[in-house]
């Protein structure tokens, strides 16, 4: 029978660059997604403050598609059954563009939001100044309501990171599929676990820590 | 309708919706209690104990469910063989540590938005501190968890689907599980890909749940504040 002993040591340093390809991709995965969620939500979240017509509507569907389907089902449409149609993606494409459409829905209800929280009397007056729709919403709603909706669109980012971990289910090697196939092979199974709980902590609170952060230092002057 | 729909549908209600249904009402009930405890313990001023359930909120709000799931299913057994779960109930108990952190957290919130008043005058009228925040305390906070409350409701159905990750039968697992079928050759299978219709079944048949609730929860958000 196999000794139970534990050596977080051995199992880290043992498999010391799997496990750093596998945060690296973690973070790659992440990256992408947050970035292009960032951007989705600012574009689909100015479009639904503004109630610009059609894609409005169609932005409200998307979310309440996302937010009422598990993400697991999500990843498994995009996985397996895009491909019926000849629409074939490798596992790290799969991979961030389905925390990114999943971020995305959820980071354009957060900007939606912070560009409603601005105050009419601001965009009265820049009206009053001569700027256009767009510039208004350059200069004046997209720098105070963005400001207003960092803190939980920093939230929806830290969810997307943690939703990564999701990936194991396609085999992509991520920080959880990679740690949990070396165990697989040593049957070091808590050092695994402990590899991926310290880790995952790490981040998710040197993030959260980062909100709080921002959110004194960007807070705005009248709400200080 | 073709003539794989029928068994492909009745396997996934018969089998696969009572896994996901066992999973969430255990997960609610279970996070609904250790959270509304945890929670109310938190507002005493006593510092190791509110330090400890700080930590066990920011634990396992911090780890990947999917983490906890393999934490519980996976790391728990090497430790004692009676933490030996089958899937299902492993998933649960994953879900009840994730969601009864997210319900301390609002408890803690909502137990300290009663004026101070109310506690005095329970204090007053001969109450302790269990009498106190059972009978006058509670109740109160508890209307201001309601929408938060219906919103963890949906997310836990949502993550019951983190199961399948360990193999437990609900709806994903069961569709999954039809999947395979249809696709192998025959004559075990049809030798044909259904996943989209499969996997767009499970995908409206979890929208057909969770979507009058998020409504509850934004009505009642609206309502009771």
């Amino acid at each position: 029978m196999l000794v139970a002993t534990y050596d977080l040591w051995a199992f880290v340093s043992e498999n010391r660059d799997e496990l750093l390809d596998g945060l690296l991709n973690t973070l790659k995965v992440s990256g992408f997604a947050i970035v292009g969620a960032f951007f989705i939500g600012g574009v689909l979240g100015a479009a639904r403050a503004h109630r610009i017509p059609v894609v409005s509507q169609l932005t409200a569907a998307y979310v309440e598609v996302v937010r009422n389907t598990p993400i697991l089902v999500q990843i498994f449409m995009i996985f397996y059954a895009l491909p019926q149609f000849g629409l074939v993606f490798d596992q790290f494409t799969v991979a961030w563009l389905s925390v990114m459409i999943w971020g995305g829905a959820f980071n354009s209800e957060n900007f939606r939001a912070g560009f409603q929280a601005v105050s009419y009397r601001y965009r009265e007056a820049a009206h009053a100044l001569g700027f256009g729709p767009l510039a208004t919403f350059l200069n004046i709603t997209l720098p105070i309501g963005g400001r207003i909706a960092l803190p939980s669109s920093i939230n929806t980012y830290i969810s997307v990171l943690k939703n990564t971990s999701l990936m194991y289910v396609i085999g992509y090697a991520e920080l959880t599929t990679t740690s949990l196939n070396i165990s697989n092979l040593t049957l070091q199974t808590m050092e695994s676990l402990t590899v991926l709980a310290v880790t995952y902590l790490a981040l998710v609170w040197t993030l959260s820590a980062s909100i709080r952060l921002l959110e004194s230092r960007l807070a705005l002057p009248e709400s200080r | 309708m073709p003539d794989w729909v029928e068994p492909v549908a009745r396997y996934i209600l018969q089998e696969g919706l009572p896994g996901t249904l066992r999973v969430s009402a255990i997960a609610v009930l279970g996070s609904a209690l250790i959270g509304i405890l945890f929670g109310t313990l938190m507002t005493i001023r006593f510092l190791p104990l509110q330090a400890l359930i700080r930590l066990y909120i920011e634990v396992f709000r911090g780890l990947p469910i999917l983490v906890t799931v393999f934490i519980v299913y996976f790391g728990l057994p090497s430790v004692s063989r009676q933490f030996e779960f089958g899937p299902l109930t492993g998933a649960s108990i994953a879900l009840v540590l994730w969601g009864s952190a997210q319900v301390a957290e609002a408890t803690r919130g909502a137990v300290q938005s009663i004026p101070h008043e109310q506690h005095e005058a329970a204090s007053a009228l001969g109450f302790g501190w269990v009498g106190r925040h059972s009978f006058v305390v509670l109740p109160q906070a508890l209307r201001r968890l309601l929408p938060p409350f219906v919103s963890l409701l949906v997310n836990i159905i949502q993550n019951s689907t983190l199961a399948q990750v360990i193999g437990g039968l609900e709806v994903l697992e069961a569709g999954e599980r039809q999947n395979e079928r249809l696709t192998a050759i025959p004559p075990i299978g049809l030798g044909e890909i259904h996943a989209f219709e499969i996997f767009g079944g499970v995908a409206v048949l979890f929208f057909l749940i969770s979507f009058p609730l998020t409504r509850l929860a934004a009505v009642l958000e609206k309502r009771l504040i």
